[in-house]
């Protein structure tokens, strides 16, 4: 009696967890071939996040003004202006590296050491760009989505970009402090600030997202092709095929409409 | 004769104090017009994507109850600022790509109902954020004379010294003139990000389990 009834639990118990798997994992994304390890990760992520990095970004929006935040964003965001322009001149594209040069000269002075945004006031807005980018551009497949733990989303290809990133970035800037207490506090207050500036994006995906994690993935592939195809205006558009045009179509064509998938 | 000086004076003073009600109210009635000048689908694509922002950004930049976050309200300017301008099937069909054909003609109201509430809630908290220091700039237009399907492109500043946002506007011509219905913020299309979370969905729990996942959503704050 009892080894039957404990093997109705097993059984049970292995038909819930069965169709629970089954249930989280669905057709296979051939961008994500490893989603339910991503997955995993992003779940440690996200905890984290909610834990520390969160609320840590909330109490400094906080006690910060906007307007100085602004500043100490913008001038975070001109240091890396250097890296920036190294990566245009990796991929070849002369006119951002020296776009993204006259917005470093003009910030830095004119700008009060990037505090102010005087470039783009100018219509000289930011090219975003990174190593990541710059293998892409190289002919380096994206490869399969790969959540990192704490930095997140990112791919193989922009894994490896990121590792050069955090050298390079720090060679030509933030890294050259030779005071240790000074440059490990600005690093940290970049951590900070960094996050701050994604609290109201954060807040929609967790308002909106049927799937938090699959729209973040796939904005954060959709935005990576349009960057290493050289922004939106290089990119071809979506082509979302229409099949409400499609039966228009073929009714005009007279061709007797069945039902399929 | 004094009498008649002492009536011309009020007189010229009156008509100088007319004129300058007439000259005040001219301009304000200029100004209004200009602010409520009416998006006409039938325009270049540029101008009309211009004015159904500038109508939009006026009212939101006068209206206290849309920085408290006040849904109702939010949806109320939705209704009538945005939703005219959009066509709101074309992009809930898109996102459901071969699914929208197995769903009943009920489902599919169903659907976009639901997901229209959701882009709603997706932008009223960008909405909440417009100030008198917003602006939108629309980028030299790009698109063929003859096309159909077109891209505005446009660069927004949220407010004073941040970095400009690009977003951009799809939209096609049918029979009644420009309609949108995509949009892309900082290089991700809305359509495009929404397929596979709705593909998703409709594979574990079917089209109305979408429409119930979605409408979840909406009712939590």
């Amino acid at each position: 009696m009892a080894i039957k009834r404990i093997k109705h639990w097993v059984l049970a118990a292995s038909v819930l967890v069965l169709t629970g798997c089954a249930s989280t994992q669905g057709p296979e994304n051939p961008a994500d071939p490893w989603e339910g390890m991503n997955r995993g990760t992003y779940a440690f992520n996200d905890a984290v996040d909610r834990a520390v990095f969160r609320p840590v970004a909330e109490l400094y929006a906080f006690v910060t003004p906007r307007p100085l935040r602004t500043c100490i964003r913008n001038a975070y965001l001109n240091l890396g202006e250097i890296w920036s322009m190294i990566n245009s001149n990796l991929q070849q594209r002369h006119v951002e590296a020296i776009n993204t040069t006259g917005r470093f000269l003009l910030n830095t002075t004119m700008g009060l050491g990037g505090c102010i945004d005087v470039a783009s006031m100018q219509g000289l807005p930011r090219v975003k760009n990174d190593f990541g980018v710059t293998l892409g551009v190289w002919g380096v497949p994206q490869g399969p989505y790969l959540v990192l733990p704490l930095l997140g989303s990112s791919s193989v290809r922009d894994g490896v970009g990121t590792g050069v990133d955090f050298v390079g970035n720090q060679l030509d800037t933030i890294g050259l402090i030779p005071n240790v207490r000074l440059r490990n506090s600005l690093w940290g207050l970049e951590v900070v600030v960094r996050r701050e500036a994604l609290l109201t994006v954060s807040e929609t995906v967790d308002r909106t997202a049927l799937d938090p994690y699959s729209f973040i993935r796939d904005a954060y592939l959709q935005s990576r092709t349009a960057l290493v195809s050289g922004g939106l205006d290089a990119q071809e558009l979506p082509d979302y095929e229409d099949y409400e045009d499609v039966q228009a179509d073929e009714r005009a064509l007279g061709i007797t409409q069945e039902t399929n998938e | 004769m004094i009498n008649f000086a002492y009536e011309v004076k009020p007189a010229t003073q009156s008509w100088s104090r007319n004129a300058l009600r007439l000259l005040a109210c001219l301009t304000l009635c200029m100004v209004a017009t200009m602010a409520i000048a009416k998006p006409n689908p039938k325009d270049e694509p540029p101008k009309f994507v211009q004015d159904v922002a500038n109508g939009l950004l006026v009212v939101l930049k006068g209206d206290p109850e849309v920085k408290q976050q006040n849904m109702v309200r939010i949806n109320e300017i939705v209704e009538q600022f945005i939703m005219p301008y959009v066509d709101f099937e074309r992009t809930t069909r898109l996102a459901a790509a071969k699914y929208w054909r197995q769903a009943t003609p009920e489902q599919q109201q169903a659907l976009a109902d639901a997901f229209k509430n959701t882009l709603v809630r997706t932008y009223s908290g960008a909405l909440t954020k417009i100030d008198n220091s917003t602006t939108m700039e629309i980028l030299p237009f790009r698109g063929e004379a003859d096309a159909k399907d077109v891209v505005v492109r446009s660069s927004v500043v949220q407010s004073a010294n941040t970095q400009p946002i690009r977003v951009d506007y799809r939209l096609r011509l049918e029979p009644e003139g420009w309609r949108i219905y995509d949009i892309n913020v900082e290089n991700v299309w809305l359509i495009q990000n929404y397929r596979n979370q709705f593909s998703q969905e409709i594979n574990r729990s079917g089209i109305d389990g979408l429409i119930a996942a979605l409408n979840e959503r909406n009712s939590q704050n």
